[in-house]
This record gives structure tokens, sequence and C-alpha cells, in this order.
């Protein structure tokens, strides 16, 4: 009797490998095959900020809760919390506003202490990765170097997890982590209001644009603010992420960028 | 930075602007491959160049009057600090062309926002107050790290709180930017009412926002000066400190020689400085004490 050869650990058997959907060819993307009729049900979405304040008629409830603390981020609270700032409200308003049944957690990572504000950030979107979120909301980033490299292994994970980070670009050139990665979608506000608007950019690491000026966003205590911002961006595109996927289920990172670019505004389409 | 008009203030106006701002060109090929761009786009993209144009020598007038604050800041007297603080907020209000403005500092171990200083407005009878995090628009510019604007700061009271204690009156709409300095948020720089009555638009947030990155660094520089001038001015601190302390002024400063070139030319000057300082200081009491001996 012959035993079968090893196979090496990394290797592919091509006849157990799960079948998956076609996608047609980019140019025949349109935004109505992306995400039309998709009201982004069934897809998790985590906003990674403040709290949000399910009370708020823009949110109309929060799914599910986590608030990160301590001073390495390891205390963890499920219990249902409010927006210590507004900010995350804003965002969770914009996300709804766009994927009206999609599943929403609140992962409140900013708080009125400091204390330890790099690590729980960090803790906060390694908990979304690790549990079972699709999209999430990051309207924040770090610029402490020694968080970079933890930070840019998990936005791998989550690239290899189908996690899809959508993170809002720092104004300043001041390396700010993890929207300078590859494996995010990093975001930039632009001026139009039109909240399917979207534009791509040539010249990363900011990919994509979206309405983030003067924008009209819920906030704390069930009010409404005018801002501008490049964090009311990345929620739109957030947004937009959760309708194709609830379309589009089993869709990559890289094919929602394609997607993403296939529908932005100033694409030169033949004729 | 932003898309559209307001683009980046291209790579003049700084160094390392390509890592998050994609250059004029750049924008101009994006709008450029715009399904049927008309003459209307056309003029839309040469008001844009403008705008860049305009912002670069902006940029570079403010590096120059930053560069004269942060060496004033150094080699001044701890009165040059409220000097060089009032400098920022004035150089702020006066390029973007807004009423008021102010700058607040973090204060890490309390989680406070300290209001050092404003102008326009009341702000001669301002006092230095504390903003406990979680109210207003500088606080959570100074946590999350992200500029932003409000329009109608006068609809929610509460978001503009902070500053209407500094000077006076509740403005209608509000631009406030994070002052980074290294890889940590030291501050907020906000400016109140535009003065065409306009909002803050993406360009006034591109520009503030680059700014403020400089008046940080002459306002950290300022700050490490003033506090060594204090310690210099102490008596011996105890034994049993003493190591602990100089283990870790080692560690800053191989901390400081990694950052680069620029950075440790700054730290040499400091030190320097203030060696020189002490030994001008003690140089008469040991020949006092030769004296008497």
């Amino acid at each position: 009797m012959t035993t079968p050869p090893e196979r090496p650990a990394w290797s592919l058997v091509p006849d157990s490998l799960p079948r998956v959907d076609a996608i047609p060819l980019v140019d025949e993307i349109t935004p109505d095959w992306a995400w039309g009729g998709s009201d982004g049900e069934g897809v998790r979405v985590a906003v990674i900020d403040s709290g949000v304040d399910a009370g708020h008629p823009a949110v109309g409830g929060v799914d599910g809760y986590v608030a990160l603390g301590g001073p390495d981020g390891s205390e963890l609270s499920e219990e249902p919390h409010e927006d210590v700032f507004g900010h995350g409200t804003a965002c969770a308003g914009i996300i709804r506003s766009l994927a009206p049944r999609c599943e929403l957690h609140s992962v409140r990572v900013l708080g009125p202490s400091l204390t330890g504000r790099g690590p729980v950030f960090a803790r906060g979107v390694q908990w979304a990765v690790e549990n079972g979120m699709r999209v999430c909301n990051l309207s924040l980033g770090s610029t402490r170097r020694d968080l970079f490299e933890p930070l840019h292994e998990l936005a791998d994970v989550a690239y290899f997890r189908n996690v899809v980070l959508v993170t809002a670009a720092n104004n300043v050139p001041v390396p700010s982590a993890p929207s300078l990665y590859a494996s995010v979608i990093s975001v930039a506000a632009h001026e139009i209001g039109d909240p399917f608007r979207l534009y791509y950019n040539p010249a990363p690491p900011v990919e994509f644009g979206a309405p983030g000026i003067d924008v009209r966003v819920a906030w704390k205590g069930g009010t409404w603010i005018t801002a501008t911002g490049n964090s009311f961006a990345a929620p739109h595109v957030a947004g937009l992420v959760a309708k194709i996927l609830g379309k589009h289920p089993g869709l990559t990172v890289p094919h929602l960028k394609v997607i993403l670019r296939a529908v932005a505004a100033n694409v030169r389409r033949a004729a | 930075m932003a898309f559209g008009r307001a683009g980046g203030p291209g790579e003049a106006a700084a160094g390392r602007a390509e890592l998050t701002h994609p250059a004029p060109q750049a924008l101009e090929s994006a709008v450029t491959t715009m399904a049927g761009a008309d003459g209307s786009e056309r003029m839309e993209l040469a008001r844009a160049r403008e705008t860049i144009a305009e912002q670069a020598a902006e940029i570079e007038r403010l590096r120059a009057t930053l560069a004269v604050a942060a060496t004033a800041g150094v080699i001044g007297s701890p009165v040059t600090h409220a000097r060089l603080l009032e400098m920022i907020v004035e150089t702020g209000v006066h390029v973007i062309g807004a009423r008021a403005g102010a700058l607040f500092l973090l204060d890490e171990a309390r989680s406070e926002l300290v209001f050092e200083v404003a102008v326009g407005g009341r702000a001669e009878q301002a006092k230095r107050f504390r903003v406990p995090l979680g109210h207003g628009i500088a606080g959570i510019v100074a946590v999350s790290g992200q500029a932003m604007a409000i329009s109608d700061a006068a609809g929610d009271p509460r978001l503009a709180a902070d500053i209407a204690q500094g000077v006076g009156y509740l403005p209608e709409t509000v631009l406030c930017v994070p002052l980074f300095y290294g890889n940590r948020t030291i501050g907020a720089l906000e400016l109140l009412d535009k003065h065409d009555g306009r909002t803050f638009d993406a360009a006034d947030m591109q520009s503030l926002s680059l700014f403020a990155n400089q008046a940080a660094v002459a306002l950290e520089l300022s700050r490490t000066y003033r506090a060594a001038l204090r310690f210099g001015e102490r008596a011996d601190p105890p034994e049993d400190t003493a190591a602990d302390d100089a283990l870790e002024l080692a560690e800053l400063v191989h901390e400081i020689a990694q950052q680069g070139e620029s950075e440790r030319a700054a730290c040499r000057t400091l030190l320097r400085g203030f060696a020189d300082y002490l030994r001008a200081r003690e140089a008469p009491a040991s020949g006092l004490a030769r004296l008497m001996g």
C-alpha cells in the first residue's frame, strides 16, 4: 500500500476549491449593477469612533456595541453606550442613509479620557476584524509610530478576511495609520453634494473622493450640524460598499476597489 | 487632502506633501479624464490652478514667518513663548481671513484641553481655562486627529462653547485643525467666522492644516526650551532620581537623533544653548568659591 504524497502546506487542491461568482468586464460595471436595489441588508458595518447615538432619527438603532478602554485597550464592554462627541453618530447617520438595512455596530475607541488612545484604537480595529464585521468605517487614525506595524498587520489580516477598512485621509502630510496602507480604501472629501458621486484619484495613497464639504450630519443629543471634513467622506464610501456587498456578498477588497473606480465620475468611458 | 476645486497647495508647500496629497498635476489629470469636459469645467480647472498657486505663495510666507517665530522661541525669554502663541493665532486669522481665533493645547495627563490664547472678539479679557474633552469641536479634532469645520455653530451652542468662552461671542462658522508634533497631537487651532460671511472651505482647511503643522514645531521647540530653562534654575535633583533622569535624557536624544538631519541639528542647537547657559551661570559661582576657599 502506498501513502499519498504529502502536499506542501500552502498548496491548493484545485478540485476542492469553492466556486465563486463571475464578475462583468470593468467597462460594463454601472452603479445600477453595483448597488441598484440594495439596502445593505445583512452586511455588518462597524463604526469605529466615539460611539453611536442609537436614538438619533438618522441612525435608527444600533445592532451591537463594544466599548474599549484601559491603558492597553484590553478593557471591553458590550453594554449599550452613548456617543461621547457626536462624531460617530455623524458617520453612522451617513452610512444608514445609503444602506438603511445594514447591521450597524458601534465600536467605541474615542472617549473623554486620553489614556491608551493609540492602543485602544488598534484594539478596536482588531476587535472588528476578528468578530465578523464586513465593513469598518475609520474616520480617524493613529500617528503613533509604534502602532504602525501592528496596524499594518491588522490591515493585511482584514484584507485577507474580506473585511473592508474604509479610512478618512488626513489633511496634513503627517503619516497616519492605517489610511496610508494599500489594503484599505482611503477617502478624501469633495464638495459636490450628490452622495453617489465618487471620484477616483490616480495618485494614491488617497484613492477615492466622496462628499464631505458642508454635509448635513447627525450629531450628539439628537441634533444636526453642517460639517466639513474627510471624516464625513469616508462613511459615504462605507455606505456604498455596504450596499454593494448587500447585492454581491462574495466580493473581496480588490473587487470593491475596481467597482468603486469603475463608477467614479472622472472615468472616461467608451462611447 | 481634499478633492475637487480645493486641490492641494502643491509640492512647494511641504516636502512630504506627496505622501497624502495628490500633486496639482495629478489632480489635473483626474479632472481632464472626466467624460465630456466642457468649457465650464475648463474654467473651473483654471481657477483651481490659480488657487493652488496662491496657496503655495501663502504657505511659503507662513513658513518664513514661522521660521522667525521658531527662532525667537528658542533664543528668547519666556515672554516670547506667549508671544509665539499669539503670533500663531494671529497669522492663522490673518491669512485665512477670520474674525477671531484661538489655540488649545492638550494636557494628556488630565485629558483636558487648555485654552492658551485667543485673538479677536473680547480676546484681551480672556483668561486661561480648561475644557474637558467631549465638549466642543476642538476636543473631537484633538482626539481624532482629523480637521473639521462647521457651518452652523450657533445651531448647537455646545459645539462652540469652548471657544465662545475665550472670545466672548458665539461664532456662526468654525474651522478647527489638529496640531501635530512628531507622532502625537499636541493641541488644536480654531478660527471663527470667515470675513466674507462665507463658510470655511476645503482650501482653508488645507492651508490651516499645513500651517498648524509648522506652528506645532515652533511651539514645541519653544516649550522645550522653556522647560529646560526652568530645570536649569532648580536645585540639583535628589541622587536617586538623577540616574533615571539621565537615562531618560539619553533616550530622548537617541529618539531625536533617529528622526533625521534637521531634527538632530535642532536638538544640538537647543542642547548647546542650554549647556552654554549653564556654564555661564556656574562660572562666577565657582570663582567666588575659590576666593572663599
